[in-house]
Order: structure tokens, then sequence, then C-alpha cells
């Protein structure tokens, strides 16, 4: 037995396989709940030092230099079977954690850029760091209650977007809506990535 | 001073020496950590060492090992560099996602992503 189950650890590991995207946009803008309505979240976090990362925006002043703060992801694990997953990670909202966007943007698929209309400029942050790093992104429109439904040209031009960087219209709650958002956004990363 | 309990602060002191960083290749959140299948379960392992160890049999990516272990992420990464520096698991090199997906797995994602 448990020389079958090693078996099948190493012959996995050549075939295991976990697709990271992210969840990104800015303060409440529906990350969590995006992440929460098509996966399961698991509780994930990671402890910093102030002292290295966070200078001067938290305030350290008359306590020792090493101090760890505490930086909750939303995670979130969609498994297409044995070997294959989806992982969602909520890149955090505030300014103050911008450094944990470098370590998990590295080798993802791509990113949701997620804007509401109200106050599409929160987005503009998002967007400039993945245009800058070349990662594919899709721009969902969450479409809270009452707010205004831009035209998806209008959002466009208001980002200044590129003509091939596709734009959903989403209500972050809905699991069709998210399932759509992020189809949209595999096809995007995999097929339709532009010529440099 | 605070008055939280420093009993979790000193065990994950514990647990890595102090060390913020990994030792090794660096490695991305959604690396694939294997047990190495030849390993003699080693008696002087700490239990999250030996949790890692058992989970991993199952090739599992580094951020669902640190769920696992409800433990920090970065700890995790410290702990999974010191059993990848002793030979007991493999860590596989970060990959560019867009190679590593050829038309066969992304017909599968699709169709997982809309049958949910
Ligand atoms: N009516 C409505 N409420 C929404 C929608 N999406 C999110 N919300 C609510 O908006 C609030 C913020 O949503 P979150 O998912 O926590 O947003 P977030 O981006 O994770 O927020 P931070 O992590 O604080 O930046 C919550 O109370 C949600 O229930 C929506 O489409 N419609
Ligand atoms: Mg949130």
């Amino acid at each position: 037995m448990g020389y079958a189950a090693s078996e099948q650890a190493t012959a996995g590991a050549v075939s295991a396989l976990a697709i990271k995207i992210l969840v990104a946009g800015g303060f409440g803008v529906g990350k969590t709940t995006m992440v929460g309505t098509i996966s399961e979240i698991r509780p994930l976090h990671t402890e910093e030092l102030l002292s290295e990362r966070g200078v001067g925006v938290d305030d350290v002043s008359g306590v020792e230099s090493k101090i760890t703060t505490t930086v909750a992801l939303d995670f979130g694990r969609i498994t297409i079977r044995e070997g294959l997953w989806l992982y969602l990670f909520g890149t955090p909202g505030q300014d103050r954690f911008w450094f944990m966007w470098d370590e998990l943007s590295v080798g993802a698929l791509g990113a949701v850029v997620l804007a509401d209309t109200r106050r599409l400029q929160e987005c503009f942050p998002a967007v400039d760091y993945f245009e800058q790093r070349g990662i594919p992104f899709v721009v969902a429109v969450n479409c809270f209650d009452g707010a205004r439904r831009h035209e998806p040209d209008k959002v466009r031009r208001a980002l200044g977007l590129g003509g091939a960087t596709p734009i959903v219209l989403c209500d972050v709650r809905e699991r069709e809506s998210v399932k759509d958002v992020l189809t949209t956004l595999v096809t995007y990363a995999v097929k339709g990535v532009p010529t440099e | 001073m605070t008055a939280a309990d420093p009993g979790p602060l000193i065990r994950l002191f514990g647990l890595t020496g102090g060390r913020a960083r990994p030792v090794g290749e660096t490695f991305d959140l959604v690396a694939i950590v294997t047990t190495v299948s030849t390993y003699v379960q080693p008696v002087e392992h700490l239990p999250e060492h030996l949790t890692v160890l058992s989970l991993c049999r199952s090739p599992t990516p580094v951020a669902d090992v640190a769920a696992h272990l409800r433990l920090p992420l970065n700890i995790t990464r410290v702990i999974l560099g010191d059993l990848r520096r002793e030979g007991l698991v493999t860590i596989d090199r970060p990959r560019p996602a867009a190679q590593t997906i050829d038309e066969r797995i992304y017909r599968e994602v699709l169709h997982g992503l809309r049958s949910l």
C-alpha cells in the first residue's frame, strides 16, 4: 500500500499542475466575494516583518524593530480533476500590502481586475501593474445594485485599455457570472495574448 | 507593549529558527511539493515536518500545504526549504503558466469551469 502510494506520488509530480489566477481591484470592490462564490475559501495568511516592508506606514514608534504584521489573503481552490487545480488569490486591497503583489504574480496565468463603475479610478493601479509586467488580465465590472451599467466601451476608454483586453460585466455574487469571467480570462491568457 | 500571547510566536520561531526566507532556490506559491518516495520516516522530525511529508505523498501546491498546516505562508516556505535541503521533498521549478497549458489542459479547464 505504502509503496503504491509513493509510486503514485512520483508519477503525479510530473503531471500535477496548479494554475494561479489573481483577483485584484480597489478596496471593497468584491474580491473576497468573487473568490467565495466560485470556490471554497481557505484560510491563508503570511507574516511579514514591518521593519522590512512597511516602515513609515504602520505606527511602530517606540516599539522594537522586529514586529510582524499578518497579511490575510483570499485563497480559493477549484479542483478540475486530481492533479489539476485553479487557485484564486485575492490581492490585498490596501496600499501597504503592495509588496505582496510581486510575490503573488510570479507565474500567474492571469488576473481579474475588478472594477466598480462608481469609482473606476481605483483599479488604475492594478491595470498599470499587470500591463507593466505583461500579465494577461480581464477587467470585470462588478455591477453593484443601482450602479449605472457602463457600456464596456466607455470603461475601455476610461481605463485607457487596448482593444484586446476583455471587459466583462459581472455580478460577483452569481456563480454563473464568475464562471464567465474566469473562462474569458483563461481563454484570453492561453489563446489571445497579443503578439509582442 | 501588547498583552498578546507570545506562545504562538515563540512556536513559530522554533520552527524556523527565526528565519524569514527559505533556503535554496526560490519557489512559487503554487509550486508542487512532492514527498520523495523512498524516504524513511525520520523520528527526530518536528510534527509539522511529518505532516508535510505525509500530506505531500500526493503532490500538493505550497499554498495548500500552508492552509493545511494552518501556518503562515512564509513559515511554511522555510519548513519546505529545509525538507528539500534534506532531500525529503521535491518542489517543482517555476514555469511560465501559459507554457504549461497545452490544448488538452486548456479544454479540461474550460470544461471543468463550465460544469461547476
Ligand atoms: N449589492 C452588491 N454588493 C456587493 C457586490 N459585490 C460585493 N458586494 C458587497 O460589497 C462588500 C465588499 O465586498 P468584498 O467582497 O468584501 O470586497 P473586497 O474587494 O474583498 O474588499 P477588501 O478586501 O476590503 O478590499 C461586501 O459587503 C459584499 O457583500 C455586488 O455585486 N452587489
Ligand atoms: Mg476582501
